[in-house]
């Protein structure tokens, strides 16, 4: 049975990485064939814990979508990217560094594929007007939206994966991943000056262009604004309070969303048309699937194999997860990767130790900026590629390459001092 | 009633004809669209206004609702001239779509269904090859609903 599930597995993740079919169609066929040869029963799948869907994420994922969806519809974003194009003074690179930070801060309070949603478009207007060429805006904004997202639980879907799994907090990721994620924006910020050094030339006549945008135009409803935005707040409250009220972020997000749809005045196919079903769909049948793997003992072998060979050595194992994890987290998308690694994680701390469960933070951090070396390591940058797509941009994966690449390495490279000092020397 | 019984002479312009040209026919004489001919005089397809719009507003700027408010007068008079120097081969849809022509014989409810299907606001009446002329929406409402 366990070669069975292994073969199904590998099988599933092959077609996921290669796209033959879609990633859906891939996951829940794999967790279809899982349940239909009785790898992993009913129970097992929905109900039990340790290796059914985790709820907690979809259900998180889902809150957050449907607040994001009327947040969306506000106009707000727009409203901020202009000013800030305005406050810049239609200086390119000042611009650049407006986006960037202002795509950091919100894929920490948003998921990162909403965040290049609403930060590409007024990207592509701002860059147009000022005749400079969006690309390199475009990837600068979504390699910062993957920095900014590892700051907390919510910012990133590896991110809402690795709390679940390792029972991490909203503020354990604040604390632990926050500090290193400032640090790391401030060298990306000056990495941008010299990355895209060819995109900041531009014609000072054409600021006037920029500083004509109406971005009190942007939002048509303040009342909904102020609707959305009270919650937000609320949540995010929620969110770092969480622990001390013993309540599931989960749970926090859905009372948001509920309490806002109860008050938007929005019709469902309004506030339910950011929700990303597919993407739902896909975690359900990825934690299937890895739940088979788990009843089957692979997970358990394989977190042995790995204590083995790193003779219990928890620095050693860190740095491994981290680099690995970085590396892989290039090559395929960094959810299913997690959701594959964070039990074999969880079993490697309990055999071998976890201070300051340092193994999480080097599985996220890995996880999060590896996602920033190809296009295909992270769904924002396919999303970001698609809307360049649609407006007449091509950004080939060499050209992205060119500049993830570099940015994973040196971010990365950048966590292992982080993780030694932090959880080991300092400790 | 008949398709060529419907049908009344239309305006039409050629693939390479000059995109500007096509729009301000459209505009002067308030088209709903304009018929796309062959160079031997056969019609190709329907390019209706809207597709026109598709093409001059930013796909960025037709995605996202509240960046079209902000945009100003002189932005969208922008928008508008980089109709300059294209042909309306240009302007048309680059995937593959149902072309909204029927033959003079076309019942007029098989005008009115693929009026519907291909959400087009014309459709061009062909016999023998040659564009007969075009029914519009406005003449098919009125053939079902007299003295509305």
């Amino acid at each position: 049975m366990a070669v069975f599930a292994v073969v199904v597995f590998v099988a599933a993740y092959v077609l996921i990485v290669t796209e033959r079919i879609h990633r859906v169609a891939a996951a829940l066929g794999g967790a279809g064939i899982m349940l239909a040869a009785g790898v992993v029963g009913a129970e097992d799948a929905f109900f039990s814990e340790e290796t059914g869907v985790d709820w907690n994420v979809v259900f998180l994922l889902l809150g957050m979508m449907i607040i994001v969806g009327v947040l969306r519809e506000t106009g707000v974003f727009e409203y901020l990217a202009i000013t800030a194009a305005k406050r810049a003074k239609g200086k390119p690179f000042r611009v650049m560094v407006t986006f960037v930070v202002l795509t950091a801060v919100a894929s920490a309070l948003l998921d990162n594929v909403t965040t290049v949603l609403l930060v590409a478009p007024v990207t592509l207007l701002v860059c147009l007007r000022l005749g400079v060429p969006p690309v390199p805006f475009l990837i600068a904004e979504v390699l910062a939206s993957n920095i900014g997202g590892a700051a907390t639980l919510i910012g990133d879907p590896p991110n809402i994966i690795i709390a679940s799994r390792g029972d991490l907090s909203f503020n354990d990721f604040l604390f632990n991943m926050g500090p290193i994620v400032v640090l790391l924006l401030i060298v990306y910020l000056g990495l941008c000056r010299i990355l895209f050094r060819r995109a900041f030339s531009y014609d000072e006549a054409r600021v006037a262009q920029v500083m004509s945008l109406n971005e009190k135009d942007a939002i048509e409803d303040r009342v909904l604004l102020a609707k959305a935005g009270a919650v937000l707040l609320l949540v995010t409250v929620g969110f770092v309070l969480h622990s001390a009220l013993d309540t599931e972020v989960s749970v926090i997000a859905l009372l948001g969303a509920g309490l806002l749809v109860s008050i938007a005045g929005l019709s469902p196919k309004e506030y339910l048309g950011e929700v990303e079903w597919p993407t739902l769909v896909f975690f359900a049948g990825l934690f299937i699937m890895v739940g088979a793997l788990i009843k089957v003992g692979i997970i358990g072998s394989l977190a042995e194999l790995v204590t083995d060979v790193t003779g219990g050595n928890i620095l050693l194992a860190a740095m491994l997860l981290l680099v690995v994890s970085g590396v892989l987290s290039g090559i395929v998308d960094n959810i299913p990767y997690v959701a594959t690694m964070a039990p074999l994680v969880a079993d490697l701390a309990e055999d071998a130790g976890n201070p300051g469960n340092v193994l999480w933070w080097a599985l996220a951090l890995g996880a999060d900026l590896g996602g920033n070396a190809t296009i295909v390591g992270a769904s924002a940058n396919v999303v970001v590629l698609g809307i360049a797509e649609r407006n007449g941009y091509h950004i080939s994966f060499l050209e992205f390459f060119k500049y993830g690449g570099i940015v994973a390495l040196l971010t990365i490279a950048l966590c292992v001092p982080y993780l030694w000092l932090r959880y080991f020397v300092l400790a | 009633m008949r398709a060529r019984d419907l049908a009344v002479p239309f305006p039409a312009v050629s693939l390479d004809e000059d995109a500007l040209t096509a729009a301000r026919l459209m505009a002067d004489r308030k088209l709903p669209g304009i018929v796309v001919c062959h160079g031997d005089g056969s019609p190709h397809t329907i390019l209706p206004g809207s597709q026109v719009l598709r093409f001059v507003i930013p796909r960025y700027v037709q995605d996202d609702e509240a960046l079209a408010r902000v945009i100003d007068e002189q932005a969208a008079d922008d928008m508008f001239a980089e109709l300059a120097g294209k042909r309306v081969r240009d302007l048309l849809p680059k995937e593959e779509y149902e072309l909204p022509v029927v033959k003079g014989e076309d019942t007029v409810m098989e005008v009115a269904a693929l009026m519907a299907r291909a959400h087009s606001p014309l459709v061009a009446v062909v016999e023998e090859g040659r564009l007969l002329g075009c029914v519009t929406v406005a003449d098919l409402l009125e053939r079902y609903l007299p003295g509305a």
